[in-house]
């Protein structure tokens, strides 16, 4: 069966990407999957978010696991654009997967940064990550004001000719930010990011962790808002949120998204991808038969 | 993932388990002690990520997990029965450091990494056998693996905090006395508050303590950054492949309290 998709004009070999930050920056990918096990099943790899300068990210505790969940607080750790390019970009070009790059900006300027020191660079496209606090605007998150979207997908649009994707919180004027994208002229959006969510760590002294949610638990959510998204625009939805199995997938793919990601998985078992693609495989040939 | 079928999940104490894994010998033989598997208690989404268990011991086409009851997770894997399929991941994380003339020091559960060791050490190539293992635990009925801990022939100091079996206190004041006679390396697991003792004892003595941390993981493989511990130099070390067992001193030291 082929099972390559097109979005715009970035080709994928199957519709599935690892998500942005669950797969590092691929030093250990090849410890768990072969060469041709990344080509074959893996239809692009989206990068951890990078920044203009590294990230240490924050203290522990980073992690909670909730009933069919799972909390994070990493703090976008990563070694920066420069190192990136240097140390963990030619590894990654050597999967021979399309390489997408995940941006982590605090101003539309930094975005616009990070995009020309990888003009040059042969990678498929980037994702833009509009979950984290604009600076410029308080600390607003980028995802909550139509505005500033609009204006940073258009000016990184203005230099970058390549697939484009914006990666959308599930929080906020969703529906909007969606058609901004498109009218923005961006290639696709990725539905969605994590959910904001808190754990109790200990009761007294309180203790909690605010973090994003991610796993099955969301999928029920995001599932939604691709429903709906994928109904009120034309360029293709990515959807993100839950995915551990092939029949998770196909009812995503069933609702409207063109591709998906899978992120929590390769937490669980890092050759969770050619588990999902096979059993999407099986489900689709059952649904053709 | 790697599958193998359990073929023992037998109580110890009230609530430490001991699970033997079938699995392939060829998946087997590149586990080194110290190191640990990720185990999927089942197919049920709760628990979600499977759990990190270090090796306790391994026996011809076997590997041994020492468990204690703790969560919803450890709970599910109380339940597994003789004859069922598990998935594991692994071996993960660095082994232990390759010491000699060293002790060791071990708190409830923390003794399960060891028995490997020992395991491995009676060879004494790769590894080399403690001089000496101090063990405690809160009272005699907890203190498990005695018997086959004994079979390798190295001295066994015992403490509980009700005095029930050997020194009545912790494991920490034992393992002071000896270091105040004889200085030497410590290999240490246990809880956190032991292992900030034994860290405050190896600066007291200057001598080199080694100490098997614990911490929520998610991946085990270095993916997602979620297992970070705080060092001195003031970055971070990802437990799972950088660990689990760190050198004290490189430790961030409010990371223990």
């Amino acid at each position: 069966m082929n099972f390559s998709v097109k979005l715009k004009n970035l080709k994928l070999k199957t519709p599935l990407m690892l998500a942005s930050g669950t797969w590092g920056l691929g030093e250990n990918l090849n410890k768990f999957l072969t060469p041709k096990e990344i080509r074959e099943n893996i239809g692009a790899l989206v990068s951890k978010g990078i920044s203009i300068n590294p990230k240490e990210g924050n203290p522990p505790p980073r992690l909670f696991e909730t009933p069919s969940g799972l909390i994070n607080s990493i703090g976008l750790e990563n070694p920066g654009i420069k190192e990136f390019k240097k140390t963990y970009l030619p590894k990654l070009k050597s999967y021979k997967v399309p390489i997408i790059v995940n941006l982590h900006g605090e101003k539309i300027e930094d975005f616009i940064e990070l995009a020309e020191e990888l003009k040059e660079e042969k990678i498929a496209g980037l994702e833009l990550n509009i979950s984290c606090p604009n600076v410029k605007k308080g600390g607003l998150a980028f995802s909550s004001d139509p505005k500033t979207v609009l204006e940073l997908v258009k000016e990184i649009r203005k230099i970058w000719g390549n697939f484009l994707a914006v990666k959308l919180s599930p929080m906020g004027p969703v529906y909007e930010i969606a058609k901004i994208c498109e009218k923005a002229e961006a290639d696709a959006i990725v539905v969605a990011n994590t959910y904001p969510a808190l754990a109790v760590l200990n009761i007294k002294p309180l203790k909690i962790l605010q973090g994003g949610l991610s796993g099955p638990a969301i999928k029920p959510l995001t599932l939604r808002l691709v429903y709906e998204i994928s109904k009120k625009i034309k360029i293709p939805v990515i959807g993100c949120g839950g995915i551990i199995s092939g029949k998770d997938a196909l009812e995503y793919l069933l609702c409207g998204a063109k591709a998906f990601q899978i992120g929590t998985a390769n937490l669980i078992d890092p050759r969770s991808a050619l588990k999902i693609i096979k059993e999407l495989k099986d489900l689709k040939n059952g649904l053709c038969s | 993932m790697f599958k193998g079928k359990v073929v023992l999940n037998q109580k110890e104490s009230e609530s430490i388990y001991l699970l033997g894994i079938e699995a392939s010998k060829s998946i087997l033989k590149s586990f080194q002690p110290g190191q640990f598997l990720k185990i999927k208690i089942n197919e049920r989404m709760d628990p979600l990520i499977p759990r990190p268990f270090t090796i306790h011991a391994l026996k011809e086409n076997t590997v041994y997990i020492l468990y204690q009851v703790i969560g919803k997770g450890t709970k599910a894997l109380s339940k597994i029965k003789k004859g069922e399929i598990i998935e594991f991941l692994g071996p993960l994380g660095k082994p232990f450091p390759r010491l000699k003339n060293y002790l060791i020091c071990a708190g409830g559960i923390g003794i399960a990494g060891f028995g490997f060791l020992l395991q491995k050490s009676m060879k004494k190539r790769k590894f080399y056998p403690p001089e000496k293992i101090f063990y405690g635990a809160r009272t005699k009925t907890e203190l498990v693996r005695l018997s086959f801990l004994k079979n390798f022939n190295i001295p066994i100091e015992i403490a509980t905090d009700d005095g029930s079996k050997g020194y009545k206190g912790f494991v920490t004041d034992i393992v002071e006395m000896e270091l105040k006679k004889n200085p030497k390396p410590v290999l240490a697991c246990g809880p956190k508050k032991m292992l900030k003792k034994i860290a405050e004892i190896g600066e007291k003595y200057k001598i080199k303590t080694y100490l098997v941390m614990e911490t929520f993981l998610a991946c085990g493989i270095g993916f997602c950054k979620g297992c970070v511990v705080p060092l001195k130099k003031g970055n971070y070390a990802h437990l799972c492949i950088d660990g689990p067992t760190f050198l004290a001193e490189e430790i961030e030291f409010e990371f223990l309290s």
